[in-house]
């Protein structure tokens, strides 16, 4: 079996906290592939020559990535893809280099808030002249996040799933479990199960308030639904509203109960990101110190890269049983975030991010690249080397290259509604929102709750002005 | 300096004096052109913009007034980072300075004083991002791998042995007792039932995980038989992976508690006699004689054993939890504070102690012998000779260390990382200037106040150096 490819987050957030450097990967411009490999389609394939310059925020591991992925785009139409890597700051890279007046032709950004902010100052192209039909080949979830003024103008390449809650499905064995929770009540249900095995139930990543804020967001989403979701996002609902607190009062079922934690609720807030996932999935020769843990897929990465042991589902390589030692067999898996509300239709709302490509000049080049980008062949591609999940429908599940991937990519195909991380939509005070997520963890008391939520009203109110 | 320098040369020759002064003026401008440009494009401009920003809303593009200086004084994000400023700048130069002295006094009395020094002084050598990565590893929470929290494991183990049952965290002897027992004082666990002899009881508990069991050598646990004059039991798991809601008979997939210490209660509360059970969780008190009593599964069989202090971490050390926020902000001491200042006393004693070692090396040795003739003790010659004259050195140490630690921010990005955000326990005005100027959740408006904040509070220790320097001359 070849070495799986570590699978590299995209979660902006979660890299905001390294010490990011700026070091970009400058591309290279000739390809390094044989053009006998491609599988470009036809409508590409008239040679146009020249070429066009676009960035993401890929560098390293997914910046080859993203190479593999242009190659055949570069041997079939003839055209140089200059494409450098800007890391976590690709937001800040490309407002600078709007403004200085020098922006590449097109770019990949991690949020559609920057597509919307540029198409208003005109500094975008509208991509109906592009991507026609092709649109429908996305949700209208994902469509909706990038139209302004009834114009659509991104296409998604790159989505990112946080609607999944991992587990060690050996853990789950030592308790009996057979099957993975489907609803809420079951899921705290389960990590009672758990907790009477002697297995801790959660490792919550909790020593920093946007895992909580995340945990928090999903709560919300699916007792709340989408609707309610993104009107509290743009706090033209109350933080005080009666959706917040019953989002608030259930995540309290699992966070209320300090012996489902790992380390209680003290040791919780000392559980940092990602040792969080370590206690869960540790390295070859420590044993695990709980069932399960959420956070979005970028988490595959650090698994695998504990042990390249890990096989992704429930059964381990060669058909074994799953165990708990990492020097073994060793199996991770994830289960869709439970179901809150009776009502169905909030249940398949996801949350997530995604990289989505925009035109900033319409010259023939860039328009083929566009176009490239949002052909289900260039999405293959990434989902044959692993860590990607493509939005787009018509990317074949059989692509990816396992069943936890293939699970991921299409809870992201299927998602009714999609929704942003609301954390990240609310500007300045999005660090006070995690330390006030910190500290329900802290004390989730409905008295607390009470003065949380007027706190976090009153600062929603002061920095976003309404 | 320079035009003062002309000018004195200047006066004798008054007859050229008008047209000469007005080209040497020229000269003296075009020589000044080039650094005044530069020193206005990366320092005077930036430095005006900055406090005009400071005005400013969080995308700078409309006039907020005061706002930006209200909040940061009146919400507790910010005020975390005044109070951690605060904490730094009483603690740190003021040890920073003592340990310095002690360093560089001491030594002046050893052989190999050289290599000394230079070990003292490495510290200051190695980037703060590397030794911040050395106090990461030392203050780690796992004692396996943190070497602080070892030393207080092997001590606190040596003091409170841990029991062969451990309770996770957030686990309290209730949450385990499953069947025929119920929490007793002083976190025991005592059957429901009183017993006689010739009982046979069950206690159950669950919350124990299976692979602690393996390595105690346990065994299935089997229904205990009733004995004439006795009272004997089975301690188990009742948790079965079959059956895992069946919480009252005892499967075969289930197993004793081996080693498990218990004792018999007589209805005075007195323990009549102990016993510990087998492999298959079976015990048995002979000979118990009439009477009713009570079986108590001991505390210390439960008995955490010390998991590691999280030095790193947001806790106070101040009780402060049940102050409002506004209060915690101000009056919480966070340890990660208490560690961060070790790890940058570590890095900086070195530094303090060549200085105030130079400063003792100048001082005039005539003084210090005529007090030991006049037979002065080595402390009196310290407290009353040397430290006065060595005073100065040390108020400019101090000083030096006060701007040092007002502008705090390497180690706090690196040691305090998760801590270090806005709003974070580890937080100061530097690494909040950083944080709203360029990490997330900008704000540049708070920044810049944030910032000219931070050069107000610099300002007085500066003018204090700046006028020492200019008073030496």
């Amino acid at each position: 079996m070849s070495r799986r490819k570590a699978v590299v987050s995209a979660s902006r957030r979660h890299k905001l906290f390294l010490v990011a450097t700026l070091g970009g990967l400058i591309a290279l411009a000739a390809s390094m592939m044989p053009a006998g490999a491609s599988t470009v389609s036809p409508r590409l394939s008239h040679k146009i020559g020249g070429s066009v310059s676009v960035w993401a925020e890929w560098t390293s591991t997914e910046g080859q990535d993203f190479q593999a992925v242009l190659s055949p785009f570069e041997s079939e139409t003839g055209i140089s893809v200059n494409y450098s890597g800007k890391g976590s700051n690709m937001d800040t890279a490309i407002d600078a280099a709007v403004a200085g007046g020098a922006p590449p032709q097109v770019a990949l950004v991690p949020d559609p808030g920057t597509v919307v902010g540029l198409a208003k100052k005109h500094q975008i192209q509208p991509l109906a002249p592009v991507i026609g039909s092709e649109a429908s080949d996305y949700g209208s979830a994902w469509n909706n996040l990038v139209t302004y003024n009834g114009k659509l103008y991104g296409v998604w390449f790159k989505g990112a799933n946080k609607n999944t809650i991992w587990y060690n499905p050996a853990e789950f064995a030592a308790a009996g479990l057979k099957t993975t929770p489907k609803t809420w009540q079951q899921l705290i249900a389960d990590a009672a199960t758990l907790r009477r095995a002697g297995v801790t139930p959660f490792s919550l990543c909790t020593s920093i308030g946007w895992p909580v804020a995340d945990f928090w967001q999903n709560v919300y989403l699916k007792s709340a639904g989408a609707t309610s979701y993104n009107a509290l996002a743009a706090h033209t609902i109350s933080w005080q509203s009666s959706t917040v607190t019953t989002a608030f009062s259930t995540f309290a079922q699992l966070v209320g109960q300090p012996s489902f934690l790992l380390g209680g609720t003290k040791g919780s807030l000392n559980n940092t990101y990602p040792t969080c996932v370590d206690n869960v999935f540790p390295k070859a020769g420590v044993t695990p110190k709980a069932a399960m843990v959420f956070e979005g897929d970028f988490v595959v990465s650090e698994i695998l890269g504990n042990s390249t042991n890990y096989a992704a589902g429930t059964t381990a390589a060669g058909g074994k049983k799953c165990t708990l030692s990492a020097a073994a067999t060793p199996c991770f898996d994830f289960f869709p975030f439970p179901a809150l509300a009776a009502d169905q239709k909030y249940n398949s709302a996801i949350q997530g991010a995604g990289d989505v490509a925009m035109l900033l000049r319409a010259t023939p080049q860039a328009k083929a690249l566009i176009k490239y980008l949002g052909s289900p062949e260039a999405g293959e591609i990434w989902a044959h080397l692993g860590g990607f999940a493509s939005p787009n429908k018509m990317v074949s599940l059989s692509s990816y290259p396992d069943p936890v991937t293939r699970a991921d990519a299409a809870e992201l195909q299927n998602a009714s509604g999609f929704v942003f991380s609301l954390d990240d939509l609310q500007g300045s005070w999005e660090p006070s929102l995690w330390q006030d997520m910190l500290n329900f963890v802290k004390n989730p008391s409905s008295k607390n709750v009470t003065s949380i939520e007027k706190t976090m009203q009153s600062q929603a109110t002061a920095a976003l002005g309404h | 300096m320079a035009v003062a320098v002309l000018d004195r040369r200047r006066t004798p020759r008054a007859g050229r004096k008008d047209k000469g002064k007005g080209q040497r003026h020229l000269q003296s401008l075009a020589f000044l052109i080039p650094g005044a440009v530069l020193l206005g494009a990366i320092v005077i401009y930036p430095a005006i913009q900055t406090v005009r920003y400071s005005f400013y809303n969080e995308t700078a593009t409309r006039a907020v007034g005061l706002a930006n200086y209200k909040s940061l004084f009146s919400t507790a994000d910010t005020l975390v980072a005044l109070r951690n400023n605060v904490i730094w700048v009483i603690v740190f130069p003021f040890i920073v300075t003592v340990i310095g002295l002690v360093f560089a006094v001491l030594s002046e009395r050893i052989r190999w004083a050289t290599a000394f020094k230079t070990v003292i002084f490495l510290p200051i050598v190695f980037s703060v991002t590397a030794s911040s990565l050395v106090f990461t590893q030392i203050f780690q929470l796992d004692p396996h791998v943190g070497v602080v929290n070892a030393v207080v494991q092997t001590v606190d183990d040596w003091i409170h042995p841990p029991g062969a049952y451990p309770l996770s965290a957030g686990e309290t002897v209730s949450t385990i007792a499953t069947y025929g027992v119920a929490p007793g004082p002083h976190g025991t666990l005592v059957s429901s039932k009183a017993v006689s002899a010739g009982d046979a009881v069950r206690l159950g508990l669950t919350g124990i995980n299976a692979d602690a069991l393996t390595v105690l050598g346990a065994r299935a646990a089997r229904t205990p038989v009733a004995s004439a004059g006795s009272i004997t039991g089975l301690v188990w798991r009742d948790f079965s992976i079959s059956n895992p809601s069946n919480i009252t008979s005892v499967y075969a997939d289930e197993d004793g508690f081996p080693n498990m210490r218990l004792a018999l209660l007589k209805s005075d509360g007195s323990t009549a006699a102990t016993t510990v059970t087998d492999a298959s969780g079976l015990f048995r008190f002979s000979d118990v004689g009439a009477g009713r009593f009570h079986v108590e599964i001991q505390a210390s069989n439960f008995q955490a054993g010390f998991s590691g202090t999280f030095w790193l971490g947001p806790q106070s050390i101040t009780p402060t939890g049940n102050l409002s926020q506004t209060a915690q902000a101000l009056l919480s001491v966070p340890l990660i504070d208490i560690s961060m200042i070790l790890a940058y006393l570590w890095i900086w004693a070195g530094f303090t102690m060549v200085l105030i070692a130079a400063g003792l090396a100048a001082l005039d040795r005539e003084a210090l012998e005529a007090a030991h003739v006049d037979g002065a003790s080595e402390w009196q010659t310290f407290r009353r000779v040397t430290m006065p004259m060595l005073a100065p050195v040390l108020t400019v140490v101090l000083v030096t260390m006060v701007i040092n630690v007002l502008k705090i921010f390497d180690i706090v990005i690196n040691l305090g990382a998760d801590n270090s955000g806005p709003g974070g326990q580890a937080s100061t005005l530097a690494s909040d200037v950083y944080n709203y100027g360029f990490g997330g959740g900008v704000h540049t408006g708070l920044a810049s106040a944030l910032a000219v904040v931070l050069f107000i509070l610099v300002v007085p220790a500066m003018l204090f150096n700046l006028k020492r320097i200019g008073g030496n001359k």
